[in-house]
């Protein structure tokens, strides 16, 4: 099968720092592909590259057998929705729909009926006439993805839509999602959310300091570390000395601390608990919980780079 | 078409926005009515005199008829007095601002050698009258003494005394050379109004320097930019889209002062084909200032100020704020490196009766501006790698 999109090797830098490093990836039609890494992983400068927004240093990127560039035609097969609400609040939704749509070549009739399709898709047929700057932050989301559907493009790009989303918007978001990739199209979807990435993506690859560490279906990457537990310590005190002393303790691959936690991999997590509250005693460490959490793309991740995702 | 679609964009923002719409339409004609006021007297100046003749000979009545000539009407309007107290109560009241004391002898003092000096009274209140007044005194006398000193100067050589009238009379009727000659391009008067019209509606309408360049900015920093350029768009059009809404705005903005002040405050622009050729000049010359400012800076705050710099460099330089033609030869200089400098010498020239073709130079000099600008802005914005 012919993909939509293919990375091969692309790299950039921004002066000394390697953003993104030899980053190659495939995503298929009707496919759906994460890109799943924490913030700064280089997740972004990919997607700007693939859109035409930043030239790449090296490698190539096609998209529906055009290179991508920033000038190039092939932009007019991508539909990218931004991580930000792009739109602006001083024009009412469906003047910004229309707008848009011009951008892409869209006029007349067509224009129209595509601004009311997309309306109705995204719910928002009956305030089309409303300012954006009156939405609330669920609406202003969704029309924000539905700008991106206008002109049918045949590889959508989802830079981390659902930041900052209410849970109601999240759940429509990514149901909408599944839409688009049952419909055929391609997405390409940014996230540090592993449960957004196991619940809509067929594949996932996950992206650590501008490099691809791995990639395979939420299924396959799991059964990586099947052999692995991670232990989540809920604590207060150092936590990061708290985590490197856990990192010393024989049986543990890899230990990091965020969000007031302390995240182990290992082998036997329960046989590693006693030894880790002993950690904690010593280093007065106030412990409230500590569990065994089965392997995930959590695990996978904090196995694979040695950080936990939500940083 | 991309341009205009962009374009007309920009333009129902700003449409929409309460303090362009202030900035472009209302505060120029506020301004500029204020600023006509402020130094509409010195174009209109009117001087309510009186003279105390306590001479009554010729000389003196020569002196007054001067003062009620019909060539003076418009400059002096002649006030009867008594005498001195009358004078001085008629200038406490305002009724007069400068009274010339023409004190007895000075008729016979040009036949003989003593000096009878012309006292001018003024008030605090009205300090240019009173300058003036001094300056008309000391004229008239110039021209007496002249006559003086060729009667004395006769005698000397050993003309007869008796002719004395005869030599004051011949004397008096030669016409001193005029060195200084005033040779306007146009013959009208220039109105305050038809200088701060242009001057003040120029100034405004590059306020669309400011929140053009800002609002590329904004929607860099909003993300709408990148979902632009994320389109099949090229840069150049974003550009150039942003910098037609400036364009019609400033278009609009000036077009609108034009109308406005030339309707109510009677305010000469010239003939209608070269105030808009000169209009569209300078609408064009912000356009490409626009392209400028957002070519080389970085975010909103950059815009801001560099846009701020230029707007008031340039109105400073190029005379919105004064008579360009009282400035310095300094800064006269200068103002012909500013695109505003230029057209209000086209607007000035236009409003004191040149021709049309008298914008053809101020035109020309705009559009070379703006032309500089562009290709500079154009090399800016290609040099800096996406």
């Amino acid at each position: 099968m012919t993909a939509v999109l293919e990375c091969v090797g692309l790299t950039r830098r921004f002066g000394e720092r390697v953003a993104v490093d030899a980053v190659s990836l495939r995503v298929e039609p009707g496919e759906t592909y994460g890109l799943l890494g924490p913030n700064g992983a280089g997740k972004s400068t990919t997607i700007r590259m693939v859109c035409g927004l930043l030239a790449a240093d090296s490698g190539i990127v096609t998209v529906a057998g055009r290179t991508m560039a920033p000038g190039s035609a092939a932009r007019a097969d991508v539909g990218y929705v931004p991580q930000d609400v792009a739109l602006y609040p001083d024009l009412s939704a469906r003047e910004n729909l229309r707008f848009f749509g011009r951008m892409y070549g869209l006029r007349g009739p067509t224009l129209a009926a595509r601004v009311a399709e997309v309306l109705d898709l995204v719910g928002l047929a009956d305030r089309g006439g409303e300012r954006v700057e009156s939405f609330s932050g669920g609406m202003k989301r969704r029309l924000n993805i539905g700008a991106g559907l206008l002109h049918r493009p045949r590889l959508l790009v989802l830079d981390e839509p659902t930041v900052g989303v209410d849970p109601q918007s999240r759940h429509a978001i990514l149901d909408s999602v599944r839409t688009f990739g049952a419909a055929g199209m391609a997405v390409l979807y940014t996230t540090h959310y592993m449960e957004e990435a196991e619940r809509i993506c067929d594949r996932v690859g996950i992206i650590d300091r501008g490099k691809l560490v791995a990639e395979g279906t939420p299924r396959d990457l799991v059964a990586m570390v099947a052999e692995r537990d991670r232990v989540e310590v809920a604590a207060s005190g150092d936590l990061t000395a708290f985590a490197a002393a856990c990192a010393r303790l024989d049986g543990v691959d890899s230990a990091d601390t965020t969000d007031g936690q302390v995240h182990l991999v290992t082998a036997d997590g329960r046989a590693l608990l006693p030894a880790v509250l002993a950690v904690a005693e010593r280093g007065g460490i106030g412990v409230r919980s500590a569990q065994v959490v089965e392997p995930d793309l959590e695990t996978v991740f904090l196995h694979l780079t040695g950080t936990a995702l939500r940083e | 078409m991309t341009i205009l679609i962009i374009a007309a964009k920009d333009l129902r923002q700003r449409l929409r926005d309460k303090s362009a719409i202030v900035l472009g339409f209302l505060a120029p004609v506020a301004i500029a009515w204020l600023m006509s006021a402020a130094f509409g007297g010195v174009g209109g100046f009117h001087l309510e005199a009186a003279v105390v003749d306590q001479d009554g000979g010729d000389i003196a009545a020569a002196f007054t008829a001067m003062l009620a000539d019909d060539d003076l009407a418009d400059l002096v309007t002649l006030h009867p007095v008594s005498g001195v107290d009358d004078a001085r109560a008629k200038l406490a009241d305002g009724e007069v601002s400068a009274v010339f004391v023409l004190p007895a002898g000075f008729s016979a003092a040009v036949r003989g050698t003593a000096a009878v000096p012309v006292t001018v009274l003024g008030t605090v209140d009205e300090p240019v009258a009173r300058q003036v007044g001094v300056a008309v005194a000391e004229a008239f006398v110039a021209r007496f003494n002249a006559v003086r000193l060729s009667v004395v100067t006769a005698l000397a050589a050993g003309a007869d005394p008796a002719t004395v009238a005869d030599l004051a009379a011949e004397a008096a009727r030669l016409d001193l050379p005029e060195y200084l000659v005033d040779t306007p391009i146009g013959s009208r008067q220039l109105s305050a109004i038809s200088y701060f019209g242009p001057g003040m509606g120029i100034f405004f309408a590059m306020f669309a320097i400011g929140f053009t360049a800002r609002g590329y900015h904004a929607e860099r920093e909003a993300g709408t930019l990148d979902r632009l350029l994320a389109a099949p768009v090229r840069r150049g059009s974003v550009l150039a889209g942003k910098s037609l809404a400036a364009f019609a705005y400033a278009m609009a903005s000036l077009t609108t002062m034009a109308v406005v002040t030339t309707l109510v405050f009677d305010a000469y622009w010239g003939p209608l084909p070269a105030a808009a050729a000169l209009i569209a000049a300078m609408a064009l010359a912000m356009a490409a200032l626009t392209a400028l400012v957002i070519s080389l800076t970085r975010n909103q705050r950059q815009a801001e100020g560099l846009a701020s710099m230029l707007t008031f460099g340039l109105v400073l330089l190029g005379g919105n704020f004064v008579f360009v033609s009282v400035a310095p030869a300094a800064l006269r200089g200068l103002a012909l490196f500013t695109p505003n400098g230029w057209a209000l010498r086209g607007f000035t020239d236009l409003a004191t009766g040149a021709p049309a073709t008298a914008a053809l130079l101020p035109v020309a000099a705009i559009v070379g501006f703006a032309a500089a600008t562009a290709v500079i802005a154009t090399a800016a914005t290609r040099w800096r790698r996406p």
